[in-house]
């Protein structure tokens, strides 16, 4: 469901060696901050869908053509904004004042290294490169190398 | 212990930049040191650092440094719960607490309109004085550290050298004040300066800034081949190519210059290693130099500290916080300080204790420098007969721009800035105006809007807070979006950001100013920090001819986004902190950390505190050392010539010791 929301590849979410475990993480976090039954729903309307593209899934779970999306939209964007933020967003909170909502925390150091927004901007987390000194007078490698799902295979 | 034989030859106040520097240059020549230092120690492992910016809801300048905001956000506390300074030991000035009350803010500021009145729904910015001109009741927004290595953990690196005019503003354009240093002196101060840090820097690649008096001595070499530049530098240096501005903008207050200047870019030196130096690293271009570089291959003052203490002769004494420089006629003879410590359970406790030197060295931070001279005496005050101490207050208050490229320039890749435009930073309209350098950042919007958090909730929630994502059409709601779609718009819209930073050489003026907080008639505090001290008041405010110099830039920024072909978004709000109006356009400055002038270096005692060696006028056998000695703030950041002055201090305190 995760790699349907968030349009990168499971194998990025969760590796098959997977010594991180941020999807579990992730899961419990989000399980303790709005109830298990809530996730347990929200997994099941996905289960119903698993076999549509990978972008109708997330247009379908995000609700993003409605014009007030549902709480469990609203569970949804949470989840995509902790895979790509590292931290957590109470759902329909919003920003104001021309900046993001506050986050409540951000969930681990880990989390944060992890973001994926940082792969979509095709760069490196903010206080964690891996990359060599000059690489910044280069153009950097393709979105498409930074584990972004452009199949249309179902989220898993 | 007899009162002739002091403890130490040099008593240092203050482990940053300037202290430890110092405490290496004496420690070397065999002189017994003390550094008093009021925070904390220098961890084990910059680990713990990286620890708190990973966790720290809000990456300010200060998160990765102790007794800082909660890591748990609310309604209430967004940013987490923030301690009131008066039950810490050693408050400071910080983003997160900029504009607040007292029971909130370390410095006591006026308030901002937006904090005083927060339910009004018609924000306004302070008036003008209509006899001046100038804008009083602003916040000064720069912040600092007091902890072991100083707030230079957390400078970004630029290592610039002033020019010949930046020193001599009077003398040339008849405006701020003179330095008492030749350029000559200051160009082999510089050059320690520039060793002892590892700027990475080619002077063949600074030469075409002679056009503005930036000279080297014959066949000088920097330490280490230049940092190279970003696909944002480049992007921006091919798109000014042969762009000219005027000197000033119509309608100037006092003149005008229609001389056309060249726009261009030049890489900047940086404090940074492109080969291993000292034992440190390579810059990896982590994009974090500020709040913190995880790999130290960026000098920080620690660097220099561990130089010390391996002289065998330093000895640091943390949680310290002097309060008392006892003077007997013309001389210091003791510092009294608290030595604080807290138990298991959080308590604060302190016991008084005193030190004496031969020499003393206040090396505490403009702010801390005036805050402790005016603490002495029991509140009387030392080395003041001048009456500066304290005054002319001053920052690069710091003009933010910012823009989407029209193709992918990729942000937020390499050091946090590698280049600017330095071209524009002296001139005939240094009469008129305040100068200015433009700071290239390579960190997308991450300064001017919070980002990639901004943006990124933007798309997911369906709002507006980064402009880039305005309703379809013009009306209904802006767009949501999940999966690839998310992907593709977010990559659009970060690799395309960028911002330019300038920074103003601004007007010292004697009643932007740090004084104690205390009641006048009865000499007790209004506001103390957790050992009881008062805390430092700031009078802040802005004159036209620094005013003038943003309505320039705005304007140069403009022109750059135009040869680039880039969309600006540049917004300034109104009634918060930062925010002010001249000739009825709101701008908004942000505090660039470069804190100068509070005891200012001159010839004549009358009108300065120290002297060129920054040695008290006042006090024969103390030195007050560090950017609050600068008489102006000129167009460099401050870092590199605060320690090339610090140099020249210790040969003069080495002097004084007979050696």
């Amino acid at each position: 469901m995760s790699a349907a929301l968030t349009g990168f590849q499971s194998s990025v979410l969760k590796p098959a060696l997977d010594p991180l475990d941020l999807a579990h993480e992730y899961y419990v976090f989000a399980a303790a901050q709005v109830g298990e039954p809530a996730m347990t729903t929200l997994l099941n309307a996905y289960r119903a869908i698993k076999t549509q593209p990978a972008q109708q899934i997330a247009d379908t779970l995000l609700e993003t053509s409605s014009v007030s999306p549902s709480a469990q939209a609203q569970l949804a964007q949470s989840i995509v904004a902790m895979w790509y933020l590292g931290s957590w967003y109470v759902p329909g909170v919003l920003g104001g004042g021309g900046f993001a909502p506050p986050p409540l925390q951000v969930i681990s150091s880990v989390a944060y290294t992890n973001g994926l927004v940082w792969r979509v901007m095709q760069s490196h987390p903010m206080g964690y490169s891996a990359f060599t000194f000059g690489y910044w007078s280069q153009q950097p490698a393709p979105l498409s190398s930074f584990g972004v799902n452009t199949g249309n295979g179902g989220g898993k | 212990m007899s009162a002739s034989t002091p403890q130490y030859d040099v008593v240092i106040i203050g482990a940053g930049v300037s202290g430890n520097l110092i405490a290496k240059e004496l420690g070397l020549a065999g002189k017994k040191v003390l550094i008093l230092e009021a925070g904390l120690s220098v961890p084990d492992s910059r680990e713990e650092y990286m620890e708190n910016f990973y966790l720290a809801l809000a990456k300010t300048p200060e998160s990765p440094y102790p007794a800082l905001a909660g890591r748990k956000g609310s309604q209430s506390e967004p940013v987490g719960h923030l301690d009131n300074p008066a039950t810490m030991p050693t408050p400071r000035a910080t983003v997160l607490t900029l504009g607040k009350s007292p029971n909130i803010s370390y410095l006591v500021q006026q308030e901002p309109f937006n904090e005083l009145h927060p339910k009004d729904p018609n924000p306004q910015n302070p008036p003008e004085d209509p006899k001046t001109g100038d804008v009083r009741g602003l916040q000064f927004s720069s912040t600092y550290e007091r902890n072991g290595g100083g707030t230079s953990w957390h400078w970004l690196g630029t290592s610039l050298r002033e020019l010949e005019n930046d020193i001599r503003l009077k003398t040339k354009y008849g405006h701020g004040e003179d330095w008492p240093l030749d350029y000559t002196e200051l160009q082999e101060l510089w050059g320690l300066a520039e060793k002892e840090i590892g700027v990475a820097a080619s002077v063949a690649q600074q030469e075409p800034l002679e056009v503005v008096g930036l000279k080297y001595l014959s066949g000088y070499q920097y330490p280490m081949q230049a940092i190279p530049t970003s696909l944002v530098d480049q992007a921006v240096s091919s798109a000014v190519a042969g762009l000219q501005v005027p000197g000033t903008l119509p309608n100037t207050p006092g003149g005008e210059d229609p001389t056309l200047y060249d726009v261009f870019v030049s890489p900047t030196p940086q404090g940074r290693n492109s080969e291993p130096y000292d034992d440190r690293r390579v810059c990896a271009g982590n994009t974090n130099c500020i709040p913190i570089c995880p790999i130290q291959a960026k000098w920080d003052p620690t660097v220099t500290l561990g130089k010390a203490l391996d002289t065998n002769k330093v000895t640091v004494s943390y949680q310290s916080v002097a309060y008392n420089v006892a003077v007997d006629g013309k001389n210091a003879t003791r510092v009294d300080y608290y030595q604080w410590s807290r138990d298991d359970r959080g308590n604060l406790t302190k016991v008084s204790k005193s030190v004496t030197g031969k020499l003393y060295v206040l090396a505490c931070h403009a702010i801390e420098n005036a805050k402790l001279l005016l603490l002495s005496n029991s509140q009387k005050g030392i080395a003041n007969s001048s009456d500066q101490v304290g005054r002319n207050l001053m920052d690069h208050p710091l003009y933010l721009t910012w823009a989407l490229a029209p193709q992918p320039i990729f942000g937020y890749r390499g050091p946090l800035a590698t280049s600017g435009i330095e071209s524009l930073r002296d001139g005939e309209f240094r009469k008129y105006r305040s100068s200015f350098r433009m700071e290239i950042g390579n960190e997308g919007w991450n300064f001017s809007k919070g980002d990639p958090y901004t943006t990124t909730m933007d798309f997911i929630q369906g709002t507006n807070n980064s402009n880039v994502n305005p309703p379809p059409g013009g009306s209904g709601q802006p767009v949501r979006l999940g999966g690839l779609k998310l992907v593709q718009q977010l990559n659009n819209i970060f690799t395309r950001q960028f911002r330019i930073g300038c920074m103003f050489d601004q007007s010292p003026l004697a009643e932007n100013r740090v004084t104690l907080d205390v009641d006048k008639s009865t000499g007790k505090p209004n506001n103390v920090d957790g050992l009881g001290l008062p805390r430092p008041k700031v009078e802040y405010g802005l004159d036209p001819y620094t005013m003038e110099g943003f309505r320039m830039a705005a304007y140069v920024c403009s022109k750059v986004y135009e040869r680039m072909g880039a969309t600006e978004f540049t917004k300034n709000e109104v009634g918060g902190a930062g925010d002010f109006t001249y000739q009825g356009v709101n701008y908004h400055y942000y505090g660039a950390g470069h804190i100068v002038g509070t005891h200012r270096m001159g010839v004549d005692p009358k009108g300065s505190v120290v002297d060129a060696s920054q040695r008290s006028h006042d006090v024969q056998n103390m030195w007050i050392v560090g950017s609050g000695s600068f008489p102006t703030v000129c167009t460099a950041n401050p870092t590199l010539t605060l320690l090339g002055l610090a140099f020249k201090s210790a040969r003069s305190i080495l002097a004084a010791l007979g050696s």
